[in-house]
């Protein structure tokens, strides 16, 4: 399989790129083919990205090595280059995104919101899944910059055009616009604003490595750089706090987080699904693929700031939740919570949290997608989202119901289940972060996380409570509801599996991560072990 | 005072390791779970409604836990626990699941699997004919082997699993009628309590956790018996923090709350919940860390006994005035697990296994009983009860018979295990808690008679015709009756049964050698004040209750003027959790979400908006007319730079010129400013 | 002292005037339904010219001539090249357009080819004489073009204004010149670089600086010589809109580049400020005005306002920062290259916009995705590349710039790139609203949608080429930084 070395990580980024231009030849009305066109090139992505697993080397996986590294020229006038490739850390997340989006397509096959048109749905959601798989390949910050911001602009459509049509006051204003278009705006400026600075970030590091060599926008030079102290200083500081800015929007971090409740919510269901599941990963990916390795002591001195805005973020998107009215809207705030669990073990800054961090990103890829599935099917039975209408799910689609029952289970966390693990592993690294940093700050973000925990299970039983018990509203009596379909089922049920597979063998993911991500710490930060310095 | 755990050591010594049955004994945590999957795969189509893989699972269980209880009576069965790594999260910490096979674990599967069989076998006449019959069993099975992942954990990450597992099934059974909101309110209720004690272990777990570097129960209890540095530097925090969470799942006072709502759910369920499962989990914990408490974190030791005792006696109070025969058995319960706490705390590791042991089979007839008689009468309530002694004479005799067995009467099996508590009580110099501990005797032995009397005795209030239950609920109380008569002597005072020894030996086949105070002989004197106390409270009881009026209401005429209504309204203790999580959740949620609206979207909106105005001054002021005032300003220019214009219909060029020079004029500053 | 001319030199530049010649006969004696064989041999011609550049270029060697004032360097062939292919589309675009109004072929081809002549003089135009000649042949049709819609109103007031005050300005560059002339008695830029420097305190100097730029403000519409530019965009023809905001713009940028960067660096504390301050308030108000305007066309003024401010934030940067102007220039000229490609075919697209949608207004182009997805498509892939969103050219021409002013460092340039970065979300809000309209919005009702015919062949190979253009330099950027390397003999040159 030579071959796979030098072409595996360009076909599974620009394979559905390719699709979504076959898409665009074949006409309008040949809906089959269109489907089966987007299928075909999203299983066969998924594929190559299996086969990766299976030619990954995991003994040679170590602290910014990358395999199947493909490296050429590319804008040599600015010295960066068309620079691929995987290691421990970003293999899992480009997996999951192939799957998530493979779903999505079977989930879409007979699903489509107004105004259909699955040919340009489909070609939008081929064009993502280039830009998310490129993001977790590229190891050149410019690149990385661009597939960063490729996601942009078919998500913005997707909101924009198939989105929530419902009138929307907005506060302070005094006309009304359509929730999608308010969404999606929000949704690209705020993102914008963000890698407007990371992008300055990015120009400042590559002005700064022209100090030690030639200028680079490689992201493996420059990590050597950064664990060689390179970047220090306010230059650094500053340099941080840009990329910060950029990625903490996407994740989204307290408080710049408002973006993710209205574009969650206005977005068509694979929308949302796609959002929730992969893109905010991009976000939190990049602190560890970018701020951590190439700026170790600027992400020593921010950490307790991360981790305080974690902190409140799992308290405020739990509080948040447990105020909601609208099913969509209350999923949307849980991501919030549940990706503070991600950031605050990334803030610990050791092998564990990191760890934590990753099965988090995945744990929360399956489950959050799929409450967003069972809700968007929901919402297009019941012509509603409000959970007070709704009730006696039970009765009316015992097995929807069921299903929700199940997922809202694993998204508070629930031991045996993939949700478990993330928020469990972040506060056992919170307990004791990198030696030098604050245990007052960490410890007490310990115990926020682990209120957290409690207020999530709070607003999720109250979401089940209102939505599958209890008897079905009388605006429901004798109205046939279509239990789960078959397209449903395809698409639900290997996401329940993984959920209670990586629920009781999570080294489906730490066997992946974890070897890179000890050797990244040690050599990063000169430790992260949070046994170490403790008894013994 | 600490112990040294010397004792039992030499029968550790030539401990078997219990051979095939002990290697496959992992066997007994998966087949519920199987179970579980058939039953929701194929349960509606078979004749019992998947009632078959429950049972069946269960059988081999129990199969497997008696073979492997025999093998330790007879020879003591200890094996380092089997384990597989199912995650190396870094730092040389490592997740494992597996079963550990010691004195302790051994005891646990058999009571769950043989009181979980007959509580089974019951449920299928029980549920006969009740709705989703298969749902039931499949989140019996799932009840059932949560319990058995948590009694078999190896470690505090497995010990979680099944923990949070049997909340899960509690949730989904107490909730099981969920049609009526009540039933969901208390199924939210039970598993919100229990999260917000499980906060407690998961902190306590991460610290002993990464103190030790490992979450293994063995490693646990050799460093706290060795002293281990890390360990004892958070041993009072991480006990505290373990403890926190054992008090919420064994409905330790303030955490009770929990426990008389979850009646809601079918009464198998109650049964399985009070005897063997769940509310058991708590002790088991702290019999399964004990030597962190007894070596380490002694400083608990008077706050848990504190607790413990509390529990035992406030909570027997409420059982005395419910109406609810479930709800009597539920207080109870809790004053029960009082008991096993003060015990297990007071350093009576074997005393408060002792009593759970015993506990768990009466106190499952009870509950059985209660639900026979339910199921006869269609109501709850003693009030519409009354002389079914007549109508149920097998439930009846086992009733009492559990209930004798609950007072403490000689011989049967609560008598000895009271004793026992009593015993350890005083012997580690608890003497008061001792005396309220006596008192709380005779407390549960006149709850327990006023509920026989005012359901059994008398005349029936009820409508309809009772007629007894069938076979397939009542033999298996009998065949729990037989246990609640009998199980004591497995522990008498210096009794040494030939060949198998007692019950605190084989309790104390454990890594850590495990062993305390047992004592040699009967104490004559705590027996009989024990015994006083009970025969008291049912005399007194019987006094009370037993004359037959017309209605239940005036024989259950019994209202202490402020101790009433207060235990009626159970210390308002609901009432101030109930208040407490509406009157500050709600308001909190509200005014976050209020922020998020107003305050963080505000400033985003705002931005927008002063952006939109600006654009406006800056388009319709500057761009398009502020030129005007300038224009008038520097007419002269305008007239120089557009005398020939001004026959041209349009009027700006002037504008546009004057705004040239002014555009020079800027530079002139501009240059002059900079040199 | 050659005085030889050099013929392969000026070749282009022949062609383009045989053309232009060709192009008047052939339109005398051409009947009217005719006609359209002038603009295929106004197109052709314009095509043509490109075969010589395309010699030079590979030849390589620079060529000069008449002391130095005309010389032929790869940057010259460069912009060269760039006016061209601006010239080729805006004629593609004009034929059909023309077509519709019918009358006067002749002359707009003749008029759009003098423009283009006059703008490739300039680029190799060295000394201040032949830059002035060839910037003045380059507007002076314009006023006529921008008026050609006789009967218009709003084109007529169009022409006049830009006449107007595009004389106004005329002269102030020259006044701006002839003091320069009269204080160093030089013309050519080496010569003036030469001894400028000694004459910075003289009062007359700044002043000389200051027409200069006032003249060269208003060729570039820059804020606040800009206000005539979204009325006369509005009234002129569209075709010579897009002219007007391409060539043109390109050949004022050049010139007032060339002439700061070759002639005056030394002086370049008198004017960098000024630079400076045109740059940051060209993006800023041009960007708020621009998010006010429902007229497409008039959004695009603003926008090319806008996008001029950008251009000029490298140079700028640099020039206050006092740093090696080579690499702000380079950055510039990319960005400039890169403008025009897009900006053309923004153009295109709003041609093509106001045929299928029979209205400029952005608001009644709601919906057009709908009914017509190929148009609306390529609507949103120039708004967006204009926007700047990877990866389409305009990313390039941001990050570019961004590049070049941090590479600059020091306060002046980061204050001004963070204006930038925040007048980059504000455009993009108004780029988007035309994104909005035609794939977001539905069709207002009571429109009745009329039946949508393909573009006119020459103008779908407008279209085509700079859609190919965009999205190919987006991907390859590599191919925009031959204009990078192309400035860079100038360093050599005039460093």
């Amino acid at each position: 399989m030579e071959w796979f070395d030098t072409w595996g990580l360009p076909l599974i980024v620009f394979l559905p790129l390719v699709g979504a231009l076959v898409l665009g030849l074949i006409p309008k009305e040949k809906e089959d083919a269109i489907k089966g066109t987007a299928l075909l090139f999203s299983l066969v992505t998924f594929g190559l990205s299996l086969v990766a697993i299976g030619l990954f080397d995991f003994g040679a996986d170590t602290y910014n090595t990358y395999q199947f590294e493909v490296n050429t020229r590319w804008i040599p006038a600015i010295d960066s280059n068309f620079h691929v490739g995987v290691d421990g850390i970003s293999l899992p997340l480009l997996v999951l995104s192939c799957f998530v989006v493979l779903l999505s397509i079977i989930y879409s096959w007979d699903h489509w919101e107004e105004p259909r048109n699955p040919r340009a749905f489909l070609m939008l959601t081929l064009i993502l899944l280039t830009g998310m798989n490129g993001t977790f390949v590229a190891l050149d910050l410019v690149l990385f910059f661009i597939f960063f911001e490729v996601v942009l602009v078919p998500m913005y459509f997707m909101i924009g055009i198939w989105g929530d049509k419902a009138p929307r006051k907005i506060p302070g204003f005094s006309r009304i616009v359509e929730t999608r278009l308010y969404a999606a705006i929000k949704f690209f400026l705020f993102t914008l604003f963000g890698s407007a600075f990371m992008l300055l970030g990015f120009l400042a590091l590559y002005f700064r490595s022209g100090e030690f060599g030639a200028r680079t926008f490689d992201i493996v030079e420059l990590t050597d750089l950064g664990a060689s102290g390179a970047f220090t200083g306010t230059f650094a500081f500053l340099v941080f706090f840009g990329l910060f800015l950029g990625f903490a929007v996407k994740v989204p971090m307290w408080p710049l987080h408002t973006w993710l409740p209205d574009a969650h919510t206005a977005a068509p269901t694979v929308g949302s699904v796609i959002l929730a599941a992969i893109l905010l990963k991009l976000g939190t990916y990049g602190f560890v693929r970018i701020s951590l390795p190439i700026l170790p002591n600027e992400a020593v001195r921010w950490a307790p700031v991360i981790a305080i805005l974690a902190a409140i973020g799992i308290i405020y998107g739990s509080l948040a939740c447990l105020a909601q009215t609208d099913m969509k809207r209350l999923i949307a705030f849980s991501s919030v919570g549940h990706m503070g669990f991600v950031m605050l073990g990334i803030s610990t800054l050791t092998d564990v949290g990191i760890n934590a961090s990753i099965i988090g990103m995945v744990a929360h890829g399956l489950i959050t997608g799929l409450l967003f599935f069972i809700a968007g099917s929901m919402a297009h039975r019941y012509h509603t989202r409000e959970m007070a209408r709704l009730g006696g799910q039970m009765k009316i689609m015992p097995i929807m119901g069921g299903i929700l029952g199940f997922t809202a289970m694993a998204s508070l966390g629930l031991p045996g289940l993939a949700g478990f693990w993330g928020e469990f592993m972040s506060l056992v690294s919170s307990y004791n972060p990198l030696d030098g940093l604050s245990l007052t700050v960490f410890r007490s973000a310990m115990v926020a996380g682990a209120i957290g925990t409690v207020l999530t299970a709070a607003y999720m039983l109250y979401m089940l409570q209102q939505v599958n018990f209890g008897e079905p509203g009388d605006e429901w009596v004798g109205h046939h509801f279509h239990d789960v379909d078959r397209y449903e089922m395809t698409a639900w049920v290997p996401l329940i599996i993984f959920t209670v597979v990586v629920g009781f063998y999570p080294n489906l993911i730490f066997g992946v991560t974890n070897d890179v991500v000890t050797s990244l710490v040690e050599m990063a930060f000169q430790g992260g072990s949070i046994t170490a310095g403790l008894g013994g | 005072m600490t112990h040294s755990f010397l004792f039992a050591a030499e029968e550790i010594a030539h401990a078997g390791d219990g051979g095939w049955w002990a290697d496959t004994a992992g066997i007994m945590l998966v087949s519920p779970f199987v179970a579980f999957l058939a039953i929701l795969a194929f349960g509606k189509r078979l004749r019992y409604n998947g009632a078959e893989f429950a049972i069946g699972a269960l059988a081999i269980n129990t199969l497997w836990a008696l073979v492997l209880f025999f093998m330790n009576m007879t020879e003591g069965v200890l094996r380092e626990p089997f384990t597989f790594k199912v995650g190396d999260i870094g730092s040389g910490l490592v997740f494992e699941l597996g079963w550990a096979v010691d004195g302790l674990s051994i005891m646990m599967y058999l009571l769950v699997n043989l009181v979980g069989l007959l509580v089974f076998i019951y449920a299928v006449g029980y549920m006969e004919g009740d709705r989703r019959v298969p749902w039931f069993f499949a989140a019996f099975s799932l009840f059932a082997g949560s319990m058995l992942l948590l009694v078999g954990a190896p470690n505090l990450i497995q010990l979680i699993i099944g923990w949070e597992g049997v909340g899960l099934a509690s949730y989904l059974l107490i909730g099981f009628y969920w049609e009526d909101h009540e039933n969901v309110n208390a199924g939210n209720k039970a598993f919100m309590v229990n999260k917000l004690a499980d906060v407690g272990l998961l902190l306590g777990a991460v610290l002993v956790g990464v103190a030790l570097g490992t979450f293994d129960f063995a490693a646990l209890n050799t460093a706290a018996t060795e002293g281990h540095a890390g360990l004892s530097a958070v041993a009072i925090a991480g006990g505290a923090l373990l403890f926190f969470g054992a008090m919420g799942k064994s409905a330790q006072f303030p955490f009770h709350i929990w426990l008389p709502d979850a009646m809601a759910g079918p009464t198998p369920v109650s049964a399985l919940m009070h005897a063997a499962t769940m509310v058991t989990a708590g002790i088991y914990l702290m019999a399964r860390t004990f030597p962190l408490y007894q070596q380490m974190a002694t400083d608990l030791r008077p706050w848990m006994v504190a607790i413990g005792t509390i529990t035992l006696f406030a909570m027997g109070l409420l059982a005395l005035v419910a109406d609810d025969i479930k709800k009597v058995l539920a207080y109870s319960t809790v004053s029960q697990l009082g008991y096993m706490m003060t015990a297990v705390a007071a350093g009576g590791y074997t005393a408060g296994l002792f009593h759970l042991f015993t506990h768990a089979f009466f106190k499952a007839l009870l509950f059985l009983g209660a639900g026979s008689v339910i199921h006869a009468v269609h109501s709850n309530n003693m009030s519409d009860m009354g002389g079914l002694r007549k109508y149920m004479p097998r439930t009846y005799a086992t009733f009492v018979i559990g209930a004798l067995a609950l007072a403490g009467i000689f011989p049967l099996s609560g008598f000895w295990s009271k004793d026992e508590i009593l015993a350890t009580l005083g012997h580690e110099g608890y003497t008061a808690v001792m005396w309220i501990a006596i008192a709380g005797a005779f407390v549960t032995a006149f709850y327990m008679t006023r509920a026989v009397a005012l359901t059994f005795h008398g005349t029936y209030k009820g409508h309809g015709h009772p007629h007894e239950s069938p076979a397939v609920m009542t033999v298996p109380l009998i065949a729990l009756a037989i246990p609640s008569v009998l199980a004591g002597l497995l522990n008498i005072p210096g009794v040494e049964w030939p060949g198998i020894g007692n019950f605190t030996e084989w309790l104390a086949v454990r890594v850590v050698p495990m062993g305390d105070h047992h004592a040699e002989a009967i104490d004559f004197f705590l027996a009989g004040v024990g015994t006083l106390a009970a025969v008291a409270g049912i005399v007194l009881g019987w006094l009370i209750f037993a004359p037959d009026r017309d209605t239940q209401q005036e024989r259950d005429r019994f209202e202490v003027p402020v101790l009433y209504p207060l235990f009626r309204r159970k210390y308002y203790m609901d009432d101030l959790a109930m208040g407490i999580s509406r009157f500050t959740m709600g308001p909190f949620a509200r005014f976050v979400n209020w922020t998020n609206t107003y305050i963080i979207d505000g400033i985003v909106n705002g931005v927008g908006g002063v952006v939109y105005h600006l654009a406006r001054f800056i388009y319709g002021g500057v761009d398009q007319r502020g030129i005007d005032g300038i224009v008038n300003g520097l007419s002269a220019v305008a007239d120089a730079a557009g005398s020939g214009l001004r026959k041209l219909q349009t009027g700006r060029v002037q504008q546009y010129a004057a705004s040239f020079v002014m555009g020079a004029i800027v530079l002139v500053i501009v240059f002059v400013l900079v040199r | 002292m050659n005085q030889t001319v050099d013929y392969l030199a000026i070749a282009p530049e022949i062609v383009i005037v045989v053309t232009l010649l060709g192009v008047l006969s052939l339109d005398l004696f051409l009947p009217r339904q005719k006609k359209f064989w002038v603009a295929t041999l106004a197109v052709a011609g314009t095509a043509l010219a490109a075969v010589p550049l395309i010699f030079l270029a590979v030849d390589g060697s620079t060529r000069s001539m008449f002391d130095d004032s005309f010389v032929v360097d790869s940057f010259a062939l460069a912009l060269k090249g760039l006016l061209l292919v601006g010239a080729y589309i805006v004629l593609l675009m004009s034929v059909s357009y023309i077509e519709s109004d019918r009358y006067w072929q002749g002359e707009y081809y003749l008029m759009i080819l003098s423009s283009l002549l006059g703008s490739m003089v300039m680029a190799s135009g060295r000394d201040l004489i032949v830059l002035f000649i060839g910037l003045e042949l380059t507007t002076g049709p314009l006023y006529l073009l921008a008026g050609w819609r006789k009967g218009d109103i709003r084109s007529n007031e169009a022409s006049l204004k830009y006449f107007i005050l595009g004389v106004l300005s005329t002269a102030m560059m020259l006044f701006g010149m002839s003091l320069l002339f009269g204080i160093t008695g030089v013309v050519g830029f080496s010569e003036l670089a030469a001894v400028a420097g000694d004459y910075a305190a003289e009062p007359a100097m700044i002043l000389a600086v200051l027409f200069l730029f006032v003249g060269f403000g208003f060729k570039v519409s820059a804020v606040p010589f800009h206000f005539w530019a979204p009325d006369t965009y509005e009234g002129a023809p569209t075709p010579v809109t897009a002219y007007l905001s391409v060539n043109s713009k390109i050949a004022g940028f050049i010139a007032m580049l060339v002439v700061l960067y070759l002639a005056l660096p030394d002086l370049s504390d008198i004017w960098a400020p000024a630079i400076w301050a045109l740059s940051a308030l060209s993006m800023t108000l041009a960007n708020l005005s621009a998010l006010r305007q429902r007229n497409i066309v008039r959004l695009l003024a603003y926008s090319s306002i806008a996008q001029a401010g950008f251009m000029l934030v490298p140079f700028a940067a640099a020039a206050v920062a006092d740093a090696d102007l080579a690499e702000g220039f380079s950055a510039t000229i990319i960005y400039i290259a890169i403008y025009a490609l897009m900006n053309l075919g923004a153009f295109a697209v709003v041609i093509a916009g106001a045929r299928a949608t029979g209205s400029g207004d952005i608001d009644d182009w709601a919906g057009l995705g709908r009914y017509n997805p190929r148009l609306g498509l390529l609507a949103a892939i120039f708004f967006l590349s204009l926007a700047g969103i990877p990866p389409l050219a305009g990313w390039f021409a941001k990050f570019v710039m961004f590049r070049s002013v941090i590479l600059t460092g020091g306060s002046g340039p980061i204050v001004l790139a963070i204006i930038a970065a925040v007048n980059t979300v504000v455009a993009f809000y108004y780029y988007a609203r035309v994104v909005k309209a035609v794939w977001l919005d539905p069709v207002p009702d009571g429109v009745e949608v009329r039946e949508q015919t393909a573009p006119a062949g020459s103008l779908s190979l407008a279209l085509g080429l700079t859609t190919a253009l965009t999205v190919i330099i987006g991907i390859f950027p590599a191919i925009a930084t031959v204009f990078a390397d192309a400035s860079q003999v100038l360093t050599a040159a005039g460093g």
